[in-house]
């Protein structure tokens, strides 16, 4: 492998990396305060992707198809997609809060073909075209190529990633969360509304999920209703690489997993085909010899 | 008055009656069997308006040996339960020859039917390769089975002066299939593979597999899976700087590819089925099947057409009603239509693939000259 390639498949490992540690973020958020895999998060960034390109068509009248557009569909899909976290939860997982595990995630699964189901009936399967003027322009290092989308992409998500371990680990709200994962009953004794706590919690990975959606349907080009499939599956492998639960972990993993299949797709000796086995297969080891990943700590009751 | 008005019925009755007659014996009967109902009924009705359009400039002309045409329709739903009960009722309406079918596994069950029969079919859209390993000797594929996509790809490969290829499929059957067969066509025509690459349905990030494929130094890239992910591949291609050539195979044939792929399509070749709109020489057919049946051609009204003319053509030289002789006729094809050349090898599959490469030009697919 020349130096040329080694850096290209780096960016690339950075591009698709920083995609999965924001998916994986609000994975592990939600994981850590009330221990459940949330299937549907998936399903939350296909959503994202979609109110993100109504809203771009929308505003496109008005402000164009640059970056305007794009920053608009960002955040009034956050803020919308969010608050659908928080109907969810609210409407599906809290009646549930006190039901045994497997129920619970039973129902995230639900969650997830409603959402799932109701986008392909809405959308009729059809794949639809984002289409931005972003262009394709950018910097030339030897051979390798990065775009400005690309740059702006990688520090928007790491902006994003940083502003929320900030709030985690600075904010009376984020101590809150802190506590509530840590035992959700003392933290209803010392006063804390776990209720609003929790739905905090969905508000702001959906939000997480949102902006990965808007972000993907703007680089990539396209948004349909299967894309959150693949991606649910990666970000949660991403989410146990890092350790689940753990912030830090969410964005290793993520990261982690970007440059796992950029290097996976130029194995020696086996083709790309090759290129699931080996991060799955990766997914498996962990899960084996090391559970709580690169940076979790250990969790009494999982599921 | 009684008697005479008695006598009057009974002479126009046996005049009519053979008049009938006449006519019956005279008239040679072509069965069309196609989807008339259920989802692909719009096909169907397609096939059925554009047989008949040639079945009557034929009979315009004359007809054929001095015999006019007749068609009669039978609906096989795209359906195989169906399609059994559609073939034996044309089967029992003695029908001299039959043209049509859609669907591959409508068509199959019905192959036994008209071979035990002895009765010529000329298949219009179905292309399995299962079709051609069930076929009794009777029946005849129009259309080019999927395989010989290869072919066409590789002549315009060759064409372009493409030297080095990359591969790319999605890891199912259809697109690993055509990806493996184009490769040891193009290998075996003194090309070379660059890369073979297999990415995930679904996925969005393609950039691992255009980093690879640029640094093999690939000239061009054959894209063998479907439209989602071709123009994904195609941006991203152009994104990563590749100025190569990029080719799709037929499952990219979507306007929904144009809108995604956006910029970055233009001058992208497509391996299309010889559909009406992507053909340069029916214009006119394309106007007069307006004209007549007041909708648009659809995507196989050209085949259909040319198929109608074929057994028009074999049963002339044929030179009877004869099906055995219509048989011979059939296989010594060599007609020239608006979808291209009708030869058939002793397989009965087409000898030239009628796959056509098209190229996207302001956001439209046009026909490669």
């Amino acid at each position: 492998m020349t130096l040329d390639l080694l850096i290209q498949q780096l960016v690339n490992g950075l591009i698709v990396g920083s995609f999965y540690a924001l998916i994986a973020l609000g994975y592990s958020m939600v994981f850590g305060v009330i221990k459940l895999l949330n299937f549907a998060h998936g399903d939350i960034y296909m959503n994202g992707a979609f109110v993100g390109l109504i809203v771009f068509s929308f505003v496109g009248i008005w402000v164009g198809n640059g970056w305007l557009g794009v920053v608009c569909a960002l955040l009034v899909s956050m803020l919308v997609v969010g608050l659908l976290g928080v109907v969810i939860e609210r409407f599906a997982y809290r009646p549930m809060r006190n039901a045994p595990r497997l129920s619970i995630l039973i129902t995230a699964l639900g969650a997830s073909m409603v959402l799932n189901g109701t986008a392909l009936a809405l959308t009729g399967g059809r794949h639809y075209a984002f289409n931005t003027d972003l262009g394709f322009a950018g910097v030339d290092i030897s051979t390798v190529h990065i775009t400005y989308t690309q740059m702006v992409l990688v520090a928007a998500s790491i902006a994003l990633m940083a502003g929320m371990q900030a709030f985690v680990s600075r904010t009376m709200y984020g101590k809150a969360m802190r506590a509530v994962s840590i035992d959700m009953g003392a933290s209803r004794l010392m006063g804390i509304d776990v209720d609003r706590v929790i739905a905090l919690t969905f508000f702001m990975g959906s939000a997480l999920a949102a902006g990965g959606g808007v972000m993907a349907g703007a680089y990539y080009g396209s948004v349909h209703f299967f894309m959150g499939f693949i991606m649910g599956l990666k970000a949660f492998t991403a989410a146990v690489i890092g350790g689940i639960g753990s912030v830090p972990g969410a964005m290793l993993g993520g990261l982690l997993l970007g440059l796992l299949e950029a290097f996976g797709s130029s194995l020696p000796f086996v083709g790309s085909e090759w290129r699931d086995v080996f991060v799955f297969g990766t997914l498996i080891l962990f899960l084996v010899f090391k559970p709580t990943g690169l940076l979790g700590r250990s969790v009494v009751e999982r599921v | 008055m009684v008697v005479s008005f008695k006598r009057l019925t009974c002479a126009t009755a046996l005049a009519g009656l053979a008049l009938t007659t006449m006519a019956a014996a005279a008239d040679i009967k072509i069965g069309i069997v196609a989807p008339m109902t259920g989802q692909l009924a719009s096909e169907g009705q397609d096939m059925e308006n554009a047989v008949k359009m040639a079945i009557d400039a034929v009979n315009a002309k004359g007809g054929v040996n001095g015999d006019k045409i007749t068609t009669t329709t039978a609906d096989d739903a795209c359906d195989p339960q169906q399609a059994v009960t559609a073939g034996s009722k044309l089967v029992s309406e003695g029908v001299t020859a039959i043209v049509g079918g859609y669907c591959s596994g409508a068509v199959l069950p019905t192959l036994k039917i008209y071979g035990d029969a002895g009765i010529p079919f000329v298949i219009i859209g179905a292309n399995s390769t299962k079709l051609v390993a069930a076929n009794q000797g009777n029946a005849f594929l129009a259309n080019s089975t999927g395989d010989m996509q290869a072919t066409t790809a590789v002549e315009l490969f060759k064409k372009n002066g493409f030297k080095k290829i990359a591969v790319v499929d999605e890891g199912d059957a259809y697109s690993s299939d055509l990806a493996k067969l184009t490769a040891e066509a193009f290998k075996s025509a003194g090309g070379e593979i660059a890369a073979k690459e297999t990415t995930t349905a679904g996925e969005q990030d393609y950039s691992a597999v255009v980093t690879k494929i640029k640094s093999n130094g690939a000239d061009a890239v054959f894209w063998t899976a479907y439209h989602a992910g071709g123009a994904l591949l195609t941006k991203q291609l152009r994104q990563a700087g590749f100025q190569g050539g990029i080719v799709l195979g037929d499952g990219n044939n979507s306007p929904e590819y144009l809108e995604i792929a956006g910029s970055a399509g233009e001058g992208v070749y497509l391996l299309s089925p010889p559909t009406v709109d992507l053909l340069s020489g029916a214009a006119d057919f394309k106007a007069k099947y307006k004209e007549t049946y007041g909708r648009d051609a659809g995507a196989y009204a050209a085949l259909s057409h040319d198929v109608g003319d074929l057994i028009a053509d074999a049963i002339t030289r044929a030179k009877s009603v004869d099906q055995k002789a219509i048989i011979e006729a059939l296989k010594a094809s060599d007609f020239k239509g608006l979808a291209g050349e009708i030869k058939f090898t002793d397989k009965n599959t087409l000898q030239t693939s009628n796959f056509r490469p098209v190229i996207a030009k302001g956001g439209k697919w046009v026909a490669v000259e």
